[in-house]
């Protein structure tokens, strides 16, 4: 039990970690192509400055939409698994994908097509979410089977 | 207790109200998310309600009927039915203008900011022409800008928000997300204006690199332009509008996304204008006046900004392209959606929501 907690903390902290800087190196590369003087230094502060203020200072703390949408996905999914044979890697992997795309695809019909998440905002920067989203859940199907086996 | 207490209230709240030098008459109530304001004498007024009535207020009695021929409005998020203005000859040729949302005829999950001009006859519109479509579609009901404002030339100037999610849009001269456009009367391009013969821009821009533009106004001689748009989280700005220029959003900026994250980390850059004031925290600047009545003569040439957040007035004083100081006023409202000069020197204030009310300032004696 404990071990499958740590295992949804880390997945979970993957994902925000992958999601913040995905927006973050959007914010930079953008910056980038308009000649504004964006170097290592300013992306590095600009990036630990992200992680912080987006779970603590922003509108919706980005850790918390996370963990609720991963909780709710990998509770399904661990049901589904009942009665479907399916490698945990890849059920959880599905599932973390289906948390982040219902995050990015949802919420924004919440706020009149508003995407919150400034990395969202195009259809590769979703992508990119999803696949982040699936790769954290991955890990937390890895980590979880290591325990079984 | 209870009745002791209100007493109490109401003497120290009177008390208040004559140490200010003036006081809030309320002309008409129960107006639906009103928004803007004009002016046809002292005693008429027209009043836009975002779910797209264009109202009437006469001699303080809110009419029951709006005006016919209004064209339809898409009424969702912050859009709707926005800014009306005269034109500089209206007692002459009768022409208003009204900007609004507008969905696309061919796509209904797209939308855009429309600007018409139309004869008022009576309670009725006619010749409806119409004189300005923000270009590309959007699929956002948000940062529409919508402002308009006449110059001493007589050329029209229409503030097209940058829709929220396409904020980088702004840099760019192809569009109209975060631009100020200039246009003639009828809708034609000025041939003076600063992108006339640049290669790949839209000749009716005239400034560029803003978010939403909820206030304009030009000064009591005719000669600066002010302009407030909201910031993201902080970062809310009064510019200075001068042709040609870039005001910087996204590049740079006093705020940070919704989100928390930083939308850009620098503030300045050559080649990109500053503001002449900004705030952090935001304000939600909604509307602009710039006072040149005799009736208040402490705050003639003050500039009014209200603002929806936390919902007030700010007086602001000015020296040129200086901001001497600040003043916050009628902060008892709530949410104030726009401040306006009236013809005979008063200030009528919009508060917001849909029992939205007119209030005229008027001195104390």
């Amino acid at each position: 039990m404990l071990k499958t907690i740590y295992s949804f903390i880390l997945s979970t902290i993957f994902i925000t970690f992958l999601l913040i800087g995905q927006t973050t190196s959007t914010n930079m590369l953008w910056l980038l192509s308009i000649d504004m003087p964006v170097t290592f230094t300013v992306i590095f502060f600009s990036l630990m400055h992200d992680l912080i203020n987006m779970n603590v200072g922003g509108a919706i703390p980005v850790i918390g939409l996370v963990t609720v949408g991963l909780l709710i996905a990998f509770i399904l999914a661990r049901i589904i698994l009942v009665w479907v044979s399916m490698q945990n890697k890849y059920a959880y992997a599905l599932a973390g994908g289906c948390a982040i795309a219902a995050i990015v695809l949802l919420m924004p019909l919440a706020f009149y097509n508003l995407d919150l998440i400034a990395g969202a905002r195009s259809i590769y920067g979703k992508g990119f979410l999803i696949i982040s989203g699936m790769l954290g859940g991955y890990l937390f199907g890895c980590m979880i089977k290591s325990r079984e086996v | 207790m209870l009745i002791c207490f209100l007493s109490i209230y109401s003497l120290i709240s009177l008390a208040d109200s004559h140490s200010k030098g003036y006081k809030l008459e309320t002309i008409v109530d129960g107006l639906d998310h009103p928004w803007g304001v004009t002016f046809i004498s002292n005693e008429e007024i027209l009043v836009t309600e975002l779910s797209g009535q264009l109202r009437v207020v006469k001699d303080g009695v809110l009419l029951k009927e709006p005006i016919q021929g209004v064209p339809d409005v898409l009424f969702a998020g912050q859009g709707g039915l926005s800014e009306v203005i005269l034109h500089p000859d209206f007692k002459e040729n009768s022409y208003i203008y009204l900007s609004f949302s507008e969905t696309d005829s061919s796509n209904k999950k797209l939308n855009t900011l429309r600007v018409i001009r139309a004869k008022l006859e009576g309670s009725s519109l006619k010749e409806i022409k119409k004189i300005f479509k923000a270009s590309p579609y959007r699929e956002t009901a948000a940062h529409y800008g919508a402002r308009l404002v006449f110059l001493l030339d007589g050329t029209l100037l229409i503030t097209s928000g940058d829709a929220f999610n396409h904020r980088e849009q702004a840099q760019e001269l192809d569009n109209h997300y975060g631009k100020i456009v200039r246009l003639n009367d009828d809708g034609s391009i000025p041939k003076d204006n600063p992108y006339i013969s640049t290669s790949g821009a839209l000749p009716e821009i005239w400034s560029y690199g803003h978010r939403n533009l909820q206030g304009i106004v030009v000064s009591a001689d005719g000669q600066i332009i002010y302009e407030h748009e909201h910031g993201p989280m902080g970062g809310d700005e009064l510019n200075i509008i001068k042709p040609g220029r870039n005001y910087g959003w996204p590049a740079i900026t006093y705020g940070l996304d919704y989100s928390g994250a930083i939308i850009s980390p620098f503030k300045k850059k050559e080649g990109m204008e500053q503001p002449i004031k900004y705030w952090v925290p935001s304000i939600a600047p909604s509307g602009m006046t710039f006072y040149s009545g005799s009736l208040f003569p402490e705050w003639k040439n003050s500039l009014f900004i209200s603002a929806l957040v936390p919902g007030d007035v700010r007086r602001l004083t000015l020296d040129g392209d200086k901001v001497l100081s600040e003043e916050v006023l009628f902060d008892t409202e709530g949410r104030i959606r726009n401040i306006v000069s009236a013809p005979d020197g008063t200030l009528v204030i919009v508060t917001d929501g849909p029992n939205g009310k007119l209030l005229r300032v008027v001195p104390n004696n």
